[in-house]
């Protein structure tokens, strides 16, 4: 290639490449640094971070107060509602079975807790459903037991 | 925009550029972008393929528990994800192809990405490290050689391809890459329970039982005895993230640098036999490319037949090597001799193993003997 040395560019264009790469590695530098306030750790690049477990036992708390394990019939029009097929990822699947967690126990359990209001909002055939409550036992790199109680959005559909 | 040769670099100290302007304003060769860029197409269909047999199957991120990223903004349609996984796909492969790079590259990059961004539950750090890979290639002019891009413009009477472009975005992902190291090691470094040995010893005991399923008998009784000894992984933790450490920092001086990517390759292939991490170890193994220094060809390697040219001038994808035949070259043990870019030449045994270091196929075999240099 034949020319003066250095690569040319506009003004406005060499100040928008320096500022591009100066804010990219600035983002870069906050992602990492918050990652350490974040219990999933986006961007923090702290793979296989912990070896935690957990299990859950789930209940729909009805309108009347009782509590029924998800794994007990379901009510709705159609096809039974189901747990597993209703989250669809291995992350929060059988919780009843002692499991590891996904990028470290608050990860897991923060992504259940977000698990359980997506089913709660996305089971509309089920009125007699208040909200769901999720009993968790967790160890982190097996120190515990760490117990919680998570819980859905309360539902319309049972008021 | 016109550019001239690399500015020398320092071979032994820190690898940086004189000057922040000089990351910018010098150009060199993208030969290693090129060679990142079609690596990746394979490594995003494979990404992408669970993603595409849902959409076969009429099944979106909609359908199962998703976690939106942004709240604030509305979810984008079934139909916007498989456009994005379609529109990858083929964009992956017309960016391995380097057709209409400059256009495949970016549109590959904004689907992956689009695809990422969809849910919380697309997150992986692997999938957020190819990201930044494909965000530096679609960056990078390397459409410049190895693509038909670069075929058509020969055919078109411009000239032989120049590979000399821009290489902020080589740099950029330099930093990106070495980073990733840095903040997975750190983050170890300073977990006592990561560093002591607890995280990966009761990792090995919860899944024993997966060392059957990888190692015959009667080898597998014996791996199972000593992985899931607490003393192992005492040893063995604090030295993986030293590891991690040691690439991170290392990449950036010559002195350690072929050390450090030696290092990278074997951390990766431990990765890849002991987790599931999807893409990662080919694209990360793939990434190490961007080390190499940005200038082509600025060896020269004579040798005294076609055969022995042929073999160096196949497997020397990082244009390394000005590879020359000279008959009279037999005379030299095993028939080779370098020239290598500081003045210095090399014969026999030595030049033959700074060749085979040099070239991806025999890098990891060969370098350890190589004495680093």
């Amino acid at each position: 290639m034949e020319g003066t040395g250095t690569i040319v560019r506009t003004r406005w264009r060499a100040r928008l490449v320096r500022a591009f790469f100066v804010a990219v590695l600035l983002a870069q530098s906050v992602l990492i640094l918050r990652s350490y306030d974040d219990p999933h750790n986006f961007f923090g690049f702290q793979p296989f971070n912990e070896s935690s477990t957990w299990r859950a036992d789930i209940v729909r708390v009805t309108a009347d107060g009782s509590r029924i394990p998800i794994d007990e019939p379901w009510p709705s029009d159609g096809d039974r509602y189901d747990w597993n097929d209703l989250v669809g990822w291995r992350v929060v699947q059988h919780p009843e079975r002692t499991k590891h967690a996904y990028s470290g126990l608050d990860a897991s359990l923060d992504f259940l807790d977000e698990a359980l209001d997506w089913v709660a909002d996305h089971t509309p055939d089920d009125t007699e459903t208040r909200y769901l409550e999720a009993d968790v036992t967790g160890f982190r790199n097996t120190r515990g037991p760490d117990e919680r109680v998570l819980r859905s959005d309360e539902r319309e559909e049972a008021r | 925009m016109t550019a001239q040769d690399t500015a020398p670099l320092r071979r032994r100290g820190l690898i940086a550029p004189h000057t922040f302007e000089d990351v910018f304003d010098v150009p060199g060769s993208i030969r290693a972008m090129a060679v990142l860029r079609i690596v990746l197409a394979p490594v995003v269909v494979v990404h992408l393929w669970p993603f595409l047999v849902d959409t076969l199957d009429g099944v979106s991120y909609l359908d199962h528990f998703n976690e939106p990223w942004f709240t604030f903004l509305p979810q984008a349609p079934a139909g916007a994800q498989v456009a994005l996984i379609w529109t990858g796909v083929a964009g992956a492969v017309a960016m391995g192809l380097g057709w209409h790079t400059r256009l495949a590259a970016p549109l590959t990059t904004v689907c992956v990405a689009g695809n990422f961004f969809l849910s919380q539950r697309h997150f992986r750090h692997n999938r957020a490290f190819l990201i930044f890979l494909l965000v530096a290639v679609a960056l990078s002019d390397s459409g410049r050689i190895l693509s038909l891009d670069a075929r058509r413009r020969r055919s078109d009477g411009v000239g032989p391809p120049d590979d000399r472009a821009t290489l902020w975005p080589l740099w950029l992902l330099r930093i990106m890459a070495s980073s990733v190291y840095l903040a997975s090691g750190i983050s170890k470094l300073i977990d006592p329970d990561w560093a002591g040995g607890l995280v990966l010893w009761d990792r090995a005991v919860r899944h024993q039982h997966l060392v059957a399923t990888r190692v015959p008998e009667p080898i597998a009784g014996w791996v199972v005895d000593l992985v899931t000894q607490r003393w192992v992984h005492a040893v063995t933790s604090p030295l993986a993230v030293a590891m991690e450490v040691c690439i991170g920092v290392g990449l950036w001086f010559g002195r350690t640098r072929i050390a450090a990517v030696w290092v990278a390759v074997l951390f990766h292939l431990s990765i890849e036999l002991s987790a599931s991490v999807e893409v990662f170890s080919l694209a990360a193994v793939a990434a190490l490319a961007i080390w190499a220094t940005p200038s082509t060809r600025d060896r020269r390697v004579v040798v005294s037949d076609d055969a022995m040219a042929g073999r160096i001038r196949r497997l020397d994808w990082l244009a390394r090597f000005d590879v020359r035949v000279d008959p009279g070259a037999a005379a030299e043990p095993h028939g080779v001799e370098v020239h290598d870019r500081d003045g210095s030449t090399l014969h026999g045994r030595e030049a033959l193993q700074m060749v085979r270091s040099r070239l991806p196929l025999t890098f990891f075999i060969v370098a350890p003997r190589n004495r680093w240099r």
